[in-house]
């Protein structure tokens, strides 16, 4: 048997082949190994080197300056960063954070440790399609609100918020900062951070063929904007994140962030004929609910529920023909059908039985193809186990 | 989440054994609700001219769940068949969560599973959705 066709590149991607390849060369005897904190030799002066340009790179695909860019361990520890970092910094000036209910966990996990610590959030609850528009933000700022954070691109549903919008909202406020969660925008859509006007902003390797491990805070400075650090013991980046620069694995997200920046349009273009094909497949069978916006949303990733089956039934009847992930309790880390599905509105059940195809940039169209016939199998079989096609035996 | 072998080979095959049985003798009972997320029916026919008395002559079973939960409805309504219809299951809840090495947060399935086969045993039809 094959294995299944891999189709949750939204949950990760497989390094490129290109980036594989700038990260070896700094790992071994004959590369760029030293701690790039070492000063006093050759082999760190390298190694410092590398994650400079490193730095250029990455800020440069993104639309930032060097200066702006911090390496972390990857999004989760970015958005922790933003936001503890912004309400620490800004506690005097005000305790009161927007965000939105479909937010990563990464953003809302520490949203609620400040809610324990005597902050106060305020969760906007998105359209049906998911959108958060700017006039909710603004409906929500008051004059104590230090921090706005609204993410990009929805890591479940594939919405892409106007994040210009809203950034234009909190800059006629003045004090609210405005974070934004960008794992999933490279090599999806344009990421330019300058021009949108946000004034921190995550980002990942993994989801855009890099190495999982490390991230990016970018924070514009020349706005002013300062935060606290979180981790201390040995200054690095700017004193905001101490600890080794892993040089490889900057070396590798710079890689893969300027590969996605330059292909992003010609992946795009394909992503989206394979996203329309699936649709139009999955749609036929009947029963079928799109999750998201259609018109907003990125060409990598389609989520879509079902009706008249169970979820971790579902995921177990295609998971030896595709690799993809479901709003499933049982099938997920957490004990909770998706929070972004029922903020959309979903009863628990549609929650439950959706799956979310991650496609990408080695996505193949006979991917679809087993992807389409797996699902059509599955709805068949189980939808006649629970009696919903009447099969007298 | 990963299935013990024989829960993989009962939910691949349940399609086999899903259904309903129609005409004279037959009981159904369900339990459960596909609102909550589990759902099981049974139907069964009882040959009640057997010479050793009473015995179960089919079952077949729809269910509405988790893989675990199809998996046990088969294996019950496959198990049932030749015995004597008992308003009890072949195994306990307990003992079939052994043996399909079910997580114990799961017992809750089986005893719907169980309760529809009492159900339909007892001919009273409880719950039925359909």
């Amino acid at each position: 048997m094959s294995a299944p066709a891999y189709l949750d590149c939204a949950a990760t991607t497989p390094v490129d082949p290109r980036v594989a390849a700038e990260m070896a060369a700094c790992l071994t005897a004959d590369g760029v190994f030293g701690n790039p904190s070492s000063g006093g030799h050759v082999y760190g002066a390298r190694a410092r080197e590398a994650v400079e340009a490193a730095r250029v790179r990455a800020a440069a695909a993104v639309g930032a300056c060097a200066e702006d860019l911090l390496f972390t361990s990857g999004a989760t520890e970015a958005d922790n960063l933003a936001v503890f970092g912004v309400a620490r910094h800004a506690r005097a000036r005000g305790r009161h954070i927007v965000t939105a209910r479909t937010e990563h966990k990464a953003v809302l996990d520490p949203c609620r440790e400040l809610e324990r610590r005597g902050w106060q959030v305020t969760y906007l609850q998105p359209g049906r399609d998911g959108i958060v528009e700017a006039a909710q933000v603004e409906a929500a700022l008051r004059a104590d609100t230090v921090l706005v954070s609204i993410m990009h691109v929805n890591n479940e549903i594939g919405v892409i918020q106007d994040i210009g919008a809203i950034a234009e909202v909190c800059a006629r406020h003045g004090g609210a900062r405005l974070h934004v969660d960008a794992a999933q925008s490279t090599g999806k859509c344009g990421v330019d951070f300058a021009a949108c006007g946000a004034d921190l902003m995550s980002l990942s390797a993994h989801k855009t063929y890099g190495p999982k491990g490390v991230g990016a805070l970018l924070l514009a400075r020349r706005r002013g904007l300062q935060i606290e650090p979180l981790q201390f013991g040995g200054g690095q980046e700017r004193g905001l994140r101490s600890g080794t620069v892993a040089t490889h694995q900057v070396v590798g997200m710079a890689a893969a962030l300027s590969i996605a920046a330059a292909e992003q349009s010609a992946d795009s273009r394909r992503a989206r004929e394979l996203q329309q094909r699936l649709w139009e497949g999955l749609a036929a069978q009947g029963g079928v609910v799109r999750n998201g916006s259609e018109a907003c949303g990125v060409a990598q990733i389609l989520n879509v529920s079902f009706q008249d089956v169970e979820g971790e039934s579902l995921l177990a009847s295609v998971a030896a023909e595709i690799a993809v992930s479901t709003g499933s309790a049982c099938a997920s880390a957490t004990d909770e059908a998706s929070y972004v599905l029922r903020a959309l509105g979903r009863d628990a059940r549609l929650a439950e039985s959706s799956l979310r195809f991650g496609l990408g940039r080695f996505t193949t169209a006979l991917d679809i193809e087993r992807a389409i016939a797996a699902v059509a199998a599955a709805l068949a079989r189980l939808r006649r186990i629970g009696g919903v096609c009447d099969t007298a035996s | 989440m990963r299935y013990s072998e024989l829960t993989r080979r009962y939910f691949a095959a349940a399609a086999d054994t899903a259904g309903r049985l129609e005409g004279a003798g037959v009981a159904r009972g369900a339990a459960g609700s596909r609102a909550e997320g589990t759902w099981v029916q049974f139907d069964v026919r009882i040959d009640r001219a057997a010479a050793d008395g009473p015995r179960v002559a089919a079952a077949r079973f729809l269910a509405f769940g988790c893989p675990h939960t199809i998996a046990a409805a088969a294996w019950v309504a496959e198990q049932a068949v030749g015995r004597v219809p008992e308003p009890a299951l072949p195994q306990s809840a307990q003992a079939l969560r052994r043996l399909f090495e079910m997580p114990v947060e799961k017992l809750g399935r089986l005893l719907i599973v169980e309760d529809a086969w009492l159900a339909a045993v007892r001919g009273d039809g409880a719950k039925s959705e359909h």
